[in-house]
């Protein structure tokens, strides 16, 4: 086998493997890049090898992954492990670092799946230590079976709720759960509902999880705003107001969420067309239903493609995957449709659903646009709110511009942390729809990469074959 | 609407031309398609550099020099100008004396900006440059600033001076009547006196527009920046013989340039980059300085810039039209001329003399040649 394939596949989340499975499934020659060292991406990660006794405490959704990467690992897929890609090119090649050398594969049909990240929550102090996500306290608790003695968990949405149960489960304390999800939530979804009650199972669950955190005994501050950390070189609190008053609590750990937002360095940096998705509040690649993206034989699944779940993630997998046959001519028109209307069926399905949870759990203006003039935006180049209004009066109009002038998003997170903020505070600054205001310029590489690695692109070495991939 | 002079791009020529003609009292509107210094005058390395100019640069170079030194103070602004020195590098004995035989040309024609380093006194300046490395070159004036802040200075200091900059308008359409000129956009329509060309890249089809042809054509050179490293070198660094080209700035990223360039998709307004030739700029940065082999690359780009087929700019009078003038073509060096060209071609637009020479740079040199 060369380094040249029918479908290469950037990822092994629930998308990634689903599509890799599918595509596999189908005939193809499947190669998947994935930058973990066990694939599951970040929902099922390490759950073939959890460092926890009982896994079950993560939740049902947690280990029914194992099944899906099980019939990964058992597939004919060269799967790639520790491969961090860095450049995706529009041609369909794939340049990416395993054991410090830059390796390169190339393929007909290119699905990606980078995933999701965390929904910046810009308020005064964040970025004291002490502060993190929610995510990356489950991150620890997976991969490293570390937790967090006596934290707050401050933020709406459901992976907040998920967390903070996991923590109970394991008898670890939490100080405190500040809730930010507005008053009036219910009534704000209400018109979604249909689309709730077509998923009983995941409406239950969430009310579940709510009921397990209260009975556990954990002060919940529900419709909490104005959130801001204490604290002058570490955080030791967090300040809040609830029905009017303003309440603080002790902790030396904080926990901050807000949902979830796609990752979109890779499909920026490809060019990509997107759009401001106004019911997640995000920039989305603009895709076809099978997840073809606005450059030819390029798909977008998973999160990234716009927040749906691990389960709907893995129907979009298959769906690009069979649009991919289609197009490399090894699967009829009329196949495709067949084939593809039980997983189109239930995307719609999930879609409603999830119009449901983004009208539940909206994270609030105040903690997405920042107001105070001592807040930082960009955390990599230490830019506040105050830096960056001063560079737009300035006459910085554009994300692009405020970047050259103020060197916001320019560090090595490439604008993770900052980029949606500053899109909306440059719409509200000049009253203008987000659309109309656009994103950063991204380009590869995907991340800091070393000039000893780049140096050596002459000798650049075609993928390893799968036996030679270490375990 | 009615304007003195009407300017078709807002790039760091087209700003500073702005700031000195309504500075001089004359009413300036700036026509930029997209926003200002979009492309090469926002995005290129930054240098400011005299060493190793052309010959029939180095009038204009020396002054504009000067002018940097005290620019921040004539803008009221922050162009991030900072007086580093430039040394490029010899690493043999040829290169040494490629050095000695310029500086005596330099000094037969009364300069002497340029001077000649041994191995000693690189490595005090240089502590970290490869043992190779034999002597060298130093312009002591020399240094970077940020370009995206210098051309906003000027572009801020010409709307103080009662400028006008439009952004998102582009030019469809130039018809002299008289001898005067009606500019058409994609927005509106304006009269104007004067109009003048600093349309970087797209130079060429507004020179069309003003009747007169270029043999014009672009490129994208390449850039990329480290993440923050201690501090290890103080001057701009270049080199004699190679195509190594860096600074470290004050928070300890390394820019590394060199001259790389990528593909360019001018219709497109969109650049994509060349990994290999990036990969050889990598490969000589960290030859002549082995403390870059820890370095770690956190962003790469390019910009369009345009090129003349002698790298050498278009400055002055159009031929074909009246009261229509050129500043573009400056082959990935027109950045440090900023503060000097905008001045000479309003010193020409309201007085029609300059003591510059300008013959090296009019537009039709090229026309009996077999290019």
């Amino acid at each position: 086998m060369s380094d040249i394939f029918d479908i290469a596949i950037i990822g092994a989340g629930p998308a990634g493997m689903s599509a890799a499975l599918e595509a596999a499934q189908q005939g193809a020659s499947v190669a998947v890049l994935d930058r973990k060292a066990t694939p599951g991406g970040q929902i099922y990660r390490d759950v073939t090898q959890s460092p926890l006794l009982e896994p079950s405490v993560l939740g049902s959704e947690y280990t029914e992954g194992a099944e899906l990467v099980e019939a990964f690992m058992e597939a004919d897929i060269d799967r790639h492990q520790n491969a961090d890609v860095w450049h995706i090119g529009e041609n369909g090649e794939a340049l990416y670092s395993q054991d410090n050398q830059t390796r390169r594969l190339v393929a007909r049909e290119l699905i990606i799946s980078p995933g999701a990240m965390e929904r910046p929550f810009p308020i005064e102090g964040w970025h004291l230590p002490g502060v993190m996500t929610a995510g990356s306290a489950q991150v620890m608790l997976k991969s490293d079976g570390m937790v967090k003695d006596g934290a707050i968990f401050a933020g709406t949405g459901p992976l907040l709720y998920l967390i903070v149960a996991q923590y109970l489960r394991l008898g670890v304390t939490v100080n405190a759960v500040v809730d930010t999800t507005p008053a009036g939530g219910v009534g704000r979804a209400m018109q979604y509902i249909g689309g709730a009650l077509r998923k009983p199972a995941y409406l239950i669950k969430g009310l579940m999880l709510l009921n397990e955190i209260r009975r556990a005994g954990v002060p919940v501050f529900r419709h909490a705003s104005n959130l801001s950390v204490l604290g002058e070189t570490k955080a030791v609190g967090l300040q809040f107001e609830q029905d009017g008053r303003t309440h603080s609590v002790n902790a030396d750990h904080i926990f901050l969420h807000q949902g979830v937002i796609p990752n979109l360095n890779m499909t920026r940096a490809l060019g990509m067309e997107h759009h401001w998705a106004e019911q997640q509040l995000c920039w989305t690649p603009t895709l076809d239903d099978w997840g073809q993206s606005s450059i030819p034989h390029i798909a977008v699944v998973g999160d990234a493609a716009g927040i749906q779940g691990a389960e709907a993630a893995r129907h979009a997998g298959r769906l690009a995957a069979l649009k991919a046959m289609n197009k490399l001519g090894k699967l009829s028109e009329a196949s495709l449709q067949q084939q593809s209307s039980d997983h189109l069926r239930a995307m719609k399905s999930f879609k409603a659903f999830r119009s449901f949870l983004d009208a539940y759990y909206a994270p609030t203006p105040e903690h997405r646009i920042p107001a105070a003039s001592n807040t930082l935006v960009c955390r990599c180049e230490e830019q506040t709110m105050g830096q960056l209004r001063a560079g737009f009066e300035q006459g910085a109009k554009n994300p692009n511009a405020l970047k050259a002038l103020t060197r916001c998003g320019m560090g090595p997170c490439q604008g993770r942390q900052c980029g949606h903020t500053v899109s909306e505070l440059l719409a509200v600054w000049q009253n203008k729809p987000v659309s109309d205001i656009g994103y950063y310029r991204l380009r590869s590489p995907q991340r800091l990469l070393s000039v000893d690695e780049l140096s050596q692109f002459q000798n650049i070495k075609p993928a390893k074959k799968p036996a030679e991939v270490s375990a | 609407m009615n304007f003195d002079a009407i300017i078709i791009g807002g790039g760091i020529h087209g700003s500073a031309t702005a700031y000195y003609l309504s500075k001089a009292g004359m009413k300036t509107l700036v026509l930029e398609k997209g926003y200002v210094g979009r492309h090469a005058s926002g995005v290129n390395a930054g240098g400011v550099r005299l060493l190793g100019r052309d010959f029939a640069e180095v009038p204009l170079s020396k002054e504009a020099m000067s002018r940097w030194q005290t620019l921040d103070d004539e803008l009221e602004g922050d162009t991030g100008f900072r007086r580093r020195s430039l040394i490029n590098i010899a690493i043999d004995d040829a290169d040494m004396s490629t050095i000695k035989t310029r500086i005596t040309k330099l000094t037969g024609l009364g300069y002497d900006h340029e001077i000649q380093i041994d191995q000693q006194e690189l490595r005090e300046r240089l502590p970290h440059a490869a043992h190779n490395c034999v002597g060298g070159v130093v312009s002591e004036q020399d240094g970077y600033a940020i370009p995206y802040k210098a051309t906003s200075a000027f572009r801020r200091a010409a709307e103080r001076f009662g400028a006008t900059f439009h952004e998102g308008e582009a030019l469809v359409n130039l018809r002299q009547i008289g001898d005067a000129w009606q500019v058409r956009t994609d927005k509106a329509s304006y009269d104007t006196g004067t109009v003048i060309n600093c349309s970087g890249a797209w130079a060429d089809k507004t020179a069309m527009m003003m009747g007169d042809n270029t043999p014009l054509s672009y490129s994208a050179p390449m850039l990329m920046i480290t993440a923050r490293m201690p501090h290890f070198a103080g001057p701009v660094v270049g080199a004699i013989s190679r195509q190594l080209s860096f600074k470290q700035f004050e928070n300890g990223t390394v820019l590394i340039g060199g001259g790389a360039k990528g593909f360019a998709d001018r219709d497109n307004n969109r650049t994509t980059l060349d990994y290999k030739k990036l990969a050889l700029a990598a490969e000589t940065t960290k030859t002549f300085f082995p403390i870059m082999k820890t370095a770690v690359i956190n962003r790469m780009w390019a910009g369009l810039e345009a090129y003349m087929p002698d790298n050498l700019p278009v400055i002055g009078a159009g031929v074909n039209a009246r009261n229509a003038y050129h500043a573009f073509g400056f082959s990935a060096h027109g950045f440090q001329l900023g503060p000097v060209v905008g001045d000479v071609l309003a010193q020409l637009i309201t007085t029609g003399k300059t003591s510059f020479d300008l013959n090296p740079f009019r537009i039709d040199r090229f026309e009996r040649k077999v290019l």
